[in-house]
C-alpha cells in the first residue's frame, strides 16, 4: 500500500463523507499568473451544504480537460438551480497545477478546484487508482462524481471505463 | 546516494509532447524520451518541485529559455526540465509559460529519474506528496555528469542557468 495511508473501501450512497483537508488557490480575477499562497480546504466546510464533487485522474488530460471539466462549468447554474451550493473538482495534483487548470479552462469561480496533494481523500474513499503504468504515479483519482447533503453521500458514479457518463454533470443533475 | 560529478546518468524514460504550435489545449499524444538518446550529446537537465509553482514559474524556468542561446553557443545540446507531474502537466506549463519551443518539459511521472539520481524529495507536509523532485541542474557529457547543482534553501543559484553557464 502506498505511503501506508488507510485504504478505505469505496464510499457509498448514505455514508458520511470523511473529513480532510484539501487545498486550493481562491478564484481572484486580477492573478493572471501562478497562484498566490494555497488555502485549505476541509470537508468539514461542506456541512449542511449541498455539494457535487468530482474527481479527474489528470488536470490538463485530453477527457478530463476536453469533456469533463468543460461540462460542470457549462452546467453550473443549473446545478445551482436545483440546490447545489458548490461544484468541487478534485485531483491529486497540487493547488498550484489545479490553480493554473482552472485558468487555463476559466472556470472562475464557478468550479473550486481543489488539490488532493497527498490522496487523502481518494484514499479514504476509495477512490484512488495506480497509473504507474501510463507513467502517471501510484495515487491519483479515479473518474467520478459525488453528491453530498449535510456531509450525507446521496449519489457516486464511478466511471469503469473510458469517458463520461455517471460522473459527469448531466448524470448528476439527473439524480438531484 | 545523489548522483555526482563522473557518475554516468541512468537509463530511464520519461515522457514529453513534442512541441506544435499547432496544438492549442491539450498534448495530443505523450512520448517517451529515454535518457538514452543523451548518448554523444550534451544536455542539461533542471528539476523542478513543482510545475506552476512561483519559483519553478517565475524565476527558474524562465531563466533557462532566457539564456537558452548563451547555452547552445557553449555547445549545450538539449535543455531538459524535468518535474515528477505527468506529460500533460508538463505539456500545459510549457504553453503557459511560452518556453516549449527552446525547452523540452519533460515527465518523470513514476519518479524514476528522481530516485535513480537521489534527487527526489518527500514534500508531503505541504501537500505535494512523496516523490517530488529536488531543484537542480546538472549538465551530462555523453551521458557522463560534469556539473551537478542542488539547491539547499529556497530560490535558484546553484541550479539555475548563470551557475550553469559558468560551469560550462
Amino acid at each position: 500500500m502506498p505511503y501506508g495511508l488507510h485504504n478505505s473501501n469505496q464510499i457509498q450512497v448514505g455514508d458520511t463523507l470523511p473529513s480532510v483537508t484539501l487545498k486550493y488557490c481562491p478564484y481572484d480575477p486580477e492573478l493572471s499568473k501562478a497562484c498566490g499562497i494555497p488555502q485549505v480546504l476541509t470537508t468539514d466546510s461542506f456541512k449542511g451544504k449541498k455539494v457535487v464533487i468530482f474527481g479527474v485522474p489528470g488536470a490538463f488530460t485530453p477527457t478530463c480537460n476536453n469533456n469533463h471539466l468543460p461540462e460542470y462549468k457549462e452546467k453550473y447554474d443549473e446545478l445551482a438551480k436545483k440546490g447545489v451550493d458548490q461544484v468541487v473538482c478534485i485531483s491529486t495534483a497540487d493547488a498550484f497545477v489545479m490553480d493554473a487548470w482552472g485558468k487555463w479552462t476559466e472556470v472562475s469561480d464557478k468550479v473550486i478546484m481543489a488539490a488532493d496533494g497527498n490522496g487523502d481523500f481518494v484514499k479514504a474513499t476509495g477512490l484512488w487508482q495506480d497509473l504507474t503504468k501510463v507513467g502517471m504515479g501510484a495515487v491519483r483519482s479515479k473518474r467520478f462524481a459525488m453528491v453530498v447533503d449535510d456531509l450525507k453521500v446521496t449519489y457516486i458514479g464511478v466511471e469503469t471505463q473510458f469517458g463520461v457518463s455517471v460522473s459527469g454533470a448531466t448524470a448528476v443533475l439527473a439524480k438531484l | 546516494m545523489t548522483i555526482k560529478v563522473g557518475d554516468t546518468l541512468p537509463s530511464v524514460n520519461l515522457k514529453y509532447c513534442p512541441y506544435d504550435p499547432s496544438l492549442e489545449h491539450a498534448c495530443g499524444i505523450p512520448q517517451n524520451l529515454s535518457t538514452d538518446s543523451f548518448k554523444g550529446k550534451k544536455v542539461v537537465i533542471f528539476g523542478v518541485p513543482g510545475a506552476f509553482t512561483p519559483t519553478c514559474n517565475n524565476s527558474h524556468l524562465p531563466e533557462f529559455h532566457q539564456k537558452f542561446q548563451e547555452l547552445t553557443a557553449k555547445g549545450v545540446d538539449q535543455v531538459i526540465c524535468i518535474s515528477t507531474s505527468d506529460a500533460f502537466v508538463m505539456d500545459a506549463w510549457g504553453k503557459w509559460t511560452k518556453t516549449n519551443d527552446k525547452l523540452i518539459l519533460a515527465a518523470d511521472g513514476n519518479g524514476e529519474f528522481v530516485t535513480a539520481t537521489g534527487l527526489a524529495q518527500d514534500l508531503t507536509k505541504i501537500g505535494f506528496g512523496p516523490l517530488r523532485s529536488q531543484r537542480f541542474a546538472l549538465v551530462a557529457d555523453d551521458l557522463k555528469v560534469t556539473y551537478i547543482g542542488v539547491e539547499t534553501g529556497s530560490g535558484v543559484s546553484v541550479s539555475g542557468a548563470t551557475a550553469v553557464l559558468a560551469a560550462l
